[in-house]
């Protein structure tokens, strides 16, 4: 039974009267984590949590501004720590996961060096140029560790950078300018992680994300567009919305994946929606036909993906 | 066709193992494959439908706030009643996965006005409840829909809980969490036995997996945040020693599967993981998202990982912001437990490695 699956096991069982202590046997030989699974698990959840624990241990203790504490002791602390667990990472010869994941704490570390530095040389904590400084420090080691949790660091870090520009220095943008650019930085980021990656799936689901996070400030954004029409000269971002929406249809074409299309296609049923309240007021009959419009074009999508699925399976 | 010969082959190797007395009706399980080939659900689409069901019924009920039916109570019931067995009943004759959506928008809504229109007839909340818990219990035995089985299994966790808010007796949330520890423990470990029970039970399996799983994490949320609800801390270890004992009664299991038979390496493990339970012990959410992070592994439950530890990274931290100490104690306490981990990573990699080697 090289290749059953738990739908088999569920589908025969239900079926016939095999016995409960075979359907257990084979449940636990074919379909459950094994000695294997579990040890590479298991070490990758306890390196994981510990190198996460420990992190965060040392950033309350700095956070807690400890003023015996001389401030050469304390810069030259971090900074120890960072050079060592960085030529650990550079010289062990441990797994490329286990480095990767210390590579990702001595990460935020650097975050704690410049906030250290911050409190000691009162050159403000908030500041977005705090952010811009940890961004850029840590770029290098993001593109040489290729790492999903580090590029998911790298892109936080690189949006509060832009959320914090916006609101501390940028005092004349227009109400969306933000929006508009934090799906282009969210974009550069996915297009550049699509290329880096070359399809491994490490990335599977930070793309994901990414691409949820891309597509809900672009429908968040036309929909304020289509109920405040003073708004309207934010043409740029309906473009770059419909381009973008045309590039997600032909990257899931190419890799076949149906979840890109899923969440366009729910993005333009919300903005369609959003169009016809807009048109016709909400009105009670309006609200009635809404309901009714987004149980059939939702239908309507789902039977589409069940036959791109379908012959994408067949292929 | 290739998925024909590899039900066969499948079945003549059960048989090979299992002796004469196996018997199987070929015809029913070939029309289940046949149907779940044209019917087949992938999470993006079982979400999407989850979506739009949700979309379409929050219209539906600016709707019925907008016009008067929403005034009249009798016909709010009577709709909600054609609603919940329209929904139930167009599955059961179309078993098609494209009406989830309609079916889903229209069991919620018809659920939604029953319970309106019943908690504007009698003003007893808890006669309310107890017909929201009946309406769930009802649809769970009359219907196949993976979708509809899902949603009443969350109506049913969710009658509980606004019977113990609706009474005011918030601390009767441990009893939920309890209830809940006891049935998810015994579902994901006994999965051979409830799916050989009957067909009933065996199609009820997965949604009621993942619907426990999801009522238990409200449980464990409404804990997690203090002042969010009002909870004396006489209680919280109820809830504690619940989870604890569902963790506990796991790890030989656990072990079992790591092939550590030594009773040195035993011990040191059970010390470390009570250590690792008291370290924990100010909160069952932390607690109870181990549970599920381990159950699912332990099943090989993927959608069950990925919650449980976005949910544990949630509760860590959420139990850490609140934690009333200075920020020195809790460096310490973060610190100390890093390396706990740290030392149970170099253990597993040093025990584990060399085990394999041998």
């Amino acid at each position: 039974m090289e290749n059953i699956n738990n739908n088999d096991i569920h589908i025969i069982s239900r079926h016939s009267n095999w016995s409960t202590t075979s359907v257990d046997d084979v449940l636990h030989s074919k379909i459950y984590s094994k000695k294997a699974d579990w040890t590479h698990f298991l070490k990758l959840l306890f390196i994981s949590l510990g190198v996460a624990f420990t992190t965060a241990g040392i950033i309350f203790f700095f956070a807690y501004n400890w003023n015996d504490l001389h401030k050469f002791i304390k810069l030259g602390l971090i900074g120890s720590l960072i050079i060592g667990l960085t030529l650990f990472v550079a010289f062990s010869k441990n797994s490329q996961t286990i480095k990767n994941v210390i590579l990702t704490g001595v990460t935020m570390l650097v975050g704690v060096l410049f906030a250290v530095f911050g409190q000691i040389y009162q050159t403000g904590a908030n500041a977005y140029d705090f952010f811009l400084g940890w961004t850029m420090a840590v770029a290098l080691w993001v593109f040489i560790s290729n790492f999903s949790a580090m590029w998911l660091v790298f892109m936080v870090l690189a949006n509060i950078t832009l959320v914090l520009y916006e609101k501390q220095v940028a005092h004349d943008w227009s109400p969306l300018t933000l929006l508009l650019l934090l799906i282009l930085l969210n974009t550069v980021f996915l297009i550049g992680n699509f290329i880096l990656s070359k399809k491994d799936k490490q990335y599977v689901w930070l793309q994901k994300i990414v691409a949820i996070a891309i597509v809900t400030l672009a429908t968040f954004g036309v929909v304020v567009i289509i109920f405040d029409v003073d708004l309207a000269y934010n043409w740029p971002l309906l473009l770059v919305t419909i381009v973008l929406y045309i590039i997600g249809r032909f990257y899931a074409f190419n890799t076949k994946d149906t979840f890109y299309i899923a969440i366009i296609a729910l993005s333009i049923i919300v903005i369609l929606v959003a169009l016809f309240l807009k048109v016709f007021d909400f009105d009670s009959g309006v609200l009635l036909l809404a309901s009714l419009l987004v149980i059939a074009f939702v239908t309507v999508v789902v039977k589409y993906l069940m036959k791109l699925q379908k012959n994408w399976d067949n292929e | 066709m290739n998925k024909l010969d590899k039900i066969n082959r499948l079945l003549q190797k059960i048989k090979a193992k299992e002796g004469d007395s196996f018997t199987y009706n070929e015809e029913t399980i070939l029309a289940e494959y046949k149907h779940n080939d044209d019917n087949k659900s992938t999470t993006t689409i079982k979400i999407l439908s989850v979506l739009g069901g949700i979309l379409a019924t929050l219209a539906f009920v600016g709707f019925l706030f907008l016009t008067r039916i929403f005034r009249s109570e009798v016909s709010m019931l009577v709709l909600g009643i054609v609603f919940v067995i329209a929904a139930i009943w167009v599955n059961k004759i179309y078993d098609k996965l494209i009406i989830d959506t309609a079916s889903i928008a229209l069991y919620i809504v018809g659920f939604l006005m029953i319970i309106f229109g019943i908690a504007e007839i009698t003003d007893s909340k808890n006669f309310t409840v107890l017909v929201g818990l009946v309406i769930a219990l009802v649809s769970l035995f009359s219907t196949q829909s993976y979708m509809l089985l899902f949603i009443s299994v969350l109506a049913l966790s969710g009658s509980l809980l606004s019977f113990i808010w609706l009474n005011e007796k918030p601390n009767a949330i441990h009893l939920y969490i309890v209830f809940q520890t006891l049935l998810l423990t015994i579902i994901f470990l006994n999965e051979a036995k409830i799916i050989t029970f009957n067909k009933k039970f065996s199609r009820l399996y997965k949604p009621l997996r993942i619907g426990i799983m999801i009522s238990f994490l409200v449980g464990l949320i409404a804990t997690s945040k203090r002042g969010m609800i009002e909870l004396s801390d006489n209680f919280f270890w109820i809830s504690v020693i619940a989870i604890s004992i569902g963790i506990l009664y796991l790890i030989p299991k656990i072990l079992g599967k790591l092939a550590i038979v030594e009773t040195n390496s035993k011990i040191m493990i059970y010390v470390l993981i009570l250590l690792l339970l008291g370290f924990s012990s100010g909160s069952p959410a932390i607690l109870g998202g181990i549970l599920i992070v381990l159950l699912s592994f332990y099943v090989n439950f993927r959608i069950g990982l990925v919650i449980g530890v976005a949910s544990l990274i949630y509760f860590v931290s959420q139990y850490y912001y609140d934690l009333s100490f200075t920020l020195l104690t809790k460096s310490i306490l973060l610190f100390g437990s890093g390396m706990l981990f740290i030392i149970l990573y170099l253990f597993i990699n040093k025990k584990l490695v060399t085990d394999d080697e041998v």
